[in-house]
């Protein structure tokens, strides 16, 4: 019923609409808290089965099970997009309007509902309804030609949702041909084998939608104008929830069910993901618009886990979920960071911008402890996550491994770029812009402090976890992982 | 055993009450309307208290629960239509009983057992509709009349020779007395290719669809939406019941060809929505596309599929019925055009009509948590469980492209700018508000409505 309840709530943001304009804003800000709440109350009381997982007999004819669970591999990913979705309210201005904090908290409804649901059809409604209020959200309010970049990143997803409609109805079509039993359960759907003709593209048109989602290399055409377009608050939970998505229906879905195609075709998934690495971190160094260097550094990080998920490996698995958190809690940081600092600069430009660490202390020091933890500074939580991504990776391929060890070290190089190019050197501006304000930095010190504990104590994340790698795929990986990749 | 059609015989009975009540009141009175809504609703309320079936004259008349389900969806759509048409001067006093008559043909259509009823329900249902849809007094009024009455007759004309030919090679005239016979093949093929043509026509299924958009766009508002959703449900439930129980052993020829034509209209049929300004063309054009989804569940010949297709009717019917129920309201009395441009800005305007047209748009673009959503999801199930893949993905590449469609006017909704404005009556506010709550309704919990229209079809299945 908490992960009922969790869903739910979001959707009270309908009443924002009959509140006078002054307090939407508040209104929502309470919704917001009452989900961090019910996470945490979620995370400290001995949660029960009874209270955590939800399965109704939702659709009987259509064998169609509403099957939410707060289990370990969702448990934080959901404290994740509450988190993100609070500090995002608290951060939008007071005048965006109802429309904007409804479609805001929706973002989040749907976004739980992707990470917990544990049925076929459940995950694919809450997949699908994600995708409207975003359209909203980056068709509404953004900058420019934003009607575009709504369509597109509308089309595009949808595109690859819709072919999964096929995967997701063939799953259970096939299902119930073997069995004569119609269900979309993910515990059922395992033991599920499709005919050899038809399972590379049931495989492929899920792996095609969450790719899309993620975003990953090549299909994240409609990444760049998405993030750079939306407004911070904005862009701060597309890249530290939604993107979030892709990579963990990956985990989900893709490793349960399809985990022999996906061995049988690491070698490709392997050089898209390197491929997808390379070029975000390539891409990141040559922008010249703060906001697009992260946008490319996430496209990177994104690769990073998925990497991590290819190797079907358990520390390589694990690692990818941990990583999935931190990363969302850092770059959801990161980019209400550059949104202050575009606020108060009136430009994203890197060449224009130089020197402000004078101006503005707080500010630099907050985007300096981000930019460091996003680059993967040990003790933070980027590290953490890509130490166990990398012993994934060496056990099951090493050429890999280090590919991505030099892309760790561009990493680096183009977070720092960042940080240097705005915040260091002589002054270039004229007028010395305002620091952070005191609920500014009260909201980004929280934040700030969730990436340090996430940093020093991983464990406290991977220690939920399940066994995530399936059996009997990599023998290598079946006696390696023992020597400490199962912190579990 | 007549009481079987008690809900298609009180219906009948209204057609005649209302014109009585026509010629007994002043012209501008709107007591014939209240009469058509009266009996509809009483035929409404018969029929969902119905629970056993009736076969009469041979088989030529099957009062069954598929009917029933024929029925409720026709019913729905006359109301709606008398509903959006309450405007006695504007429409006259004939238009309730013109409406009701055309909703008894679907009616027959539905429960036609043999070639002649199916051929009378067709004639009943195209004849009031030649008349409605001229009934706009402009040169796109009567173009629309004259088109669909030339196109309409020679559909009719085709599928009669059909059905002529059909009668040559079996000897019958009823569906179930054809799969016993194998004797001139030949000649049994030719009857049912015309006899499709003919039927294929009135659901509008490309290349038989030429008159749709020009018809809609000239028909007056109330007229369009009956024709968009009732004028399909007679089609499509004949169809399906012609060759479910008709043709079953040759479904693999029909099937195969069928799905070729579902996978032409629907990505053809939303492909050219998609260009379209004028707000009552677009959705001519996806009526177009979406009476290819239904051929979908046609097409795929199983049981799964028919529930999909007579299922899929509901959905369709009910968000093209709330998308021009906004036409209706945004064209006002002068029944000016309505073009994409008109909904600028509609969103900060009327939020309330904005919210219904949201709701629409997304069932049609078959966004979850809509009625749309769970009509497509069946239907590629359908289509799978006929292991006929490509049809599968015709209908996602089309939905692809009908997504674009209908978001367009929705960001002009949204967009800033200056469009029209129109004005609730109490007839349009209940046909909005019962469309989009039905449509949120069924598809935020389906199973009700899901399972009710599953039995019927399974039923006409195991005939």
């Amino acid at each position: 019923m908490l992960t009922f309840l969790l869903v739910l709530i979001p959707w009270i943001g309908l009443a924002l609409f009959l509140l006078p304009k002054a307090w939407v804003k508040a209104g929502a800000v309470v919704l917001a808290l009452v989900e961090v709440l019910l996470f945490a109350r979620a995370l400290l009381a001995p949660v029960g089965k009874s209270l955590a997982t939800v399965d109704w007999n939702w659709i009987p004819s259509l064998g169609v099970h509403f099957h939410l669970s707060l289990d370990g591999l969702s448990l934080f990913l959901v404290g994740l997009a509450t988190v993100i979705t609070l500090a995002a309210v608290l951060t939008s201005c007071r005048d965006r309007g109802a429309a904007y904090f409804f479609w805001l908290l929706l973002a989040e409804s749907t976004a739980i509902g992707v990470f917990t649901a544990l049925d076929l059809v459940t995950f694919y409604v809450f997949w699908e309804v994600v995708l409207v209020p975003v359209f909203f959200l980056l068709g509404g309010w953004a900058v420019g030609p934003a009607r575009r970049t709504a369509l597109k990143w509308l089309i595009m997803n949808l595109f690859g949702s819709l072919f999964m409609l096929i995967g997701v109805v063939a799953m259970g079509v096939v299902h119930a041909q073997e069995t004569g039993h119609l269900t979309f359960q993910l515990a059922s759907l395992a033991h599920t084998t499709l005919v050899p003709a038809v399972a590379p593209w049931v495989f492929l048109s899920f792996l095609v939608a969450f790719i899309i989602k993620a975003p990953l290399w090549p299909l994240h055409g409609w990444m760049p104008p998405a993030y750079s377009d939306a407004p911070a608050p904005v862009t701060a939970v597309i890249s530290g929830v939604l993107s979030k998505l892709g990579v963990f229906a990956m985990v989900r879905i893709l490793v349960p069910l399809f985990h022999v195609e996906m061995a049988q075709a690491e070698p490709w998934l392997m050089a898209l993901a390197a491929v997808g690495l390379v070029y975000g971190a390539e891409l990141a160094l040559r922008q010249k618009d703060v906001k697009m260097v992260a946008a490319y550094g996430s496209l990177s990080h994104m690769a990073m886990m998925a990497l991590g998920i290819f190797t079907l490996t358990q520390a390589g698995l694990v690692g990818a979920t941990f990583y999935m958190v931190a990363h969302g809690v850092m770059l959801g940081g990161l980019f209400l960071i550059l949104g202050w600092y575009e606020e108060r600069t009136g430009s994203r430009e890197l060449r224009t911008l130089a020197g402000l660490n004078q101006a503005v202390p707080k500010l630099t020091v907050w985007f300096q402890i981000f930019a460091l933890a996003t680059l993967g500074l040990p003790g933070l939580p980027g590290f953490a996550g890509e130490y166990m991504i990398f012993q994934g990776l060496i056990q099951s391929n090493v050429t890999v491994a280090v590919v991505a060890g030099v892309i760790l070290v561009v990493a680096a190089w183009y977070m720092l770029r960042l940080f240097q190019g705005a915040m260091q050197g002589p002054r270039a501006t004229g007028r010395a812009p305002g620091d952070l304000t005191t609920p500014q930095v009260g909201l980004i010190g929280a934040l700030g402090v969730l990436v340090l504990v996430l940093g020093i104590w991983p464990a406290g994340v991977t220690s939920h976890l399940p066994r995530l790698a399936p059996a009997g795929v990599h023998q290598a990986a079946q006696a390696a992982p023992r020597k400490g990749g199962e912190r579990a | 055993m007549m009481h079987f059609l008690e809900p298609e015989i009180i219906a009948a009975v209204g057609i005649l009450a209302t014109l009585v009540a026509a010629m007994l009141v002043r012209p501008r009175s709107t007591v014939p309307y209240w009469f058509g809504l009266v009996f509809s609703a009483a035929a409404l309320v018969r029929a969902f208290t119905l629970h056993q079936s009736t076969h009469l004259y041979g088989g030529a008349v099957l009062g069954d629960s598929y009917s029933i389900v024929v029925t409720v969806f026709t019913l729905l759509a006359v109301m709606a239509g008398l509903l959006l048409a309450w405007d006695p001067e504007r429409y006259g006093p004939e238009f309730p009983a013109l409406m009701q008559l055309a909703g008894v043909g679907a009616m027959v259509m539905g429960f036609a057992g043999n070639l002649i009823l199916l051929f009378l329900g067709l004639e009943l249902l195209s004849l009031p509709l030649y008349v409605l849809a001229a009934s706009r007094r402009t040169p796109l009024g009567g173009e629309a009349g004259l088109k669909y009455l030339l196109i309409g007759a020679f559909s009719s004309g085709i599928l009669l020779f059909g059905a002529a030919l059909l009668y040559g090679a079996t000897g019958s005239m009823t569906f179930v007395n054809f799969t016993a016979v194998h004797v001139v093949p030949g000649l049994m093929a030719a009857g049912l290719g015309l006899l499709l043509v003919g039927l294929l026509y009135k659901l509008a299924i490309m290349p038989f669809h030429m008159w749709v958009p020009d018809v809609y766009e000239g028909s007056p508002t109330p007229v369009t939406a009956f024709m968009a959703f009732g004028t399909k449900v007679g089609a499509a439930a004949a169809l399906l019941r012609v060759l479910a129980f008709g043709f079953s052993l040759s479904a693999a020829w029909w099937g195969l060809m069928l799905g070729y034509l579902a996978v032409l209209t629907m990505i053809a049929g939303n492909m050219v929505a998609l260009p379209q300004r004028d707000l009552k063309r677009l959705l001519a054009w996806s009526g177009v596309g979406n009476a290819g989804y239904v051929l979908v569940g046609i097409a795929s010949h199983n049981v799964v599929g028919a529930e999909a297709a007579l299922f899929y009717l509901l959905p369709y019917g009910l968000a093209i019925l709330l998308a021009f129920t906004v036409v209706r309201i945004l064209e006002g009395r002068e029944e000016a055009p309505v073009t994409l441009a008109s909904l600028k800005g509609l969103a900060y305007r009327q939020p309330w009509l904005a919210v219904g047209f949201l709701v629409a748009m997304l069932s049609l673009a078959g966004i979850p948590l809509t009625a749309g959503f769970i009509g497509k999801f069946y239907l590629v199930r359908g289509a799978i469980a006929a292991d006929q893949w490509g049809v599968a993905v015709g209908l996602v590449v089309a939905t692809i492209v009908g997504l674009a469609v209908y978001f367009r006017p929705v960001q002009q909704m949204f967009a800033p700018g200056e469009g029209a404005t129109g004005r609730f009556t109490v007839g349009t506010g209940i046909v909005l508000a019962v469309a989009a709550l039905g449509t949120l309704f069924i598809g935020i919990y389906p199973e009700p409505v899901l399972h009710a229209v599953i039995q019927s079809a399974r039923f006409t299945w195991l005939h």
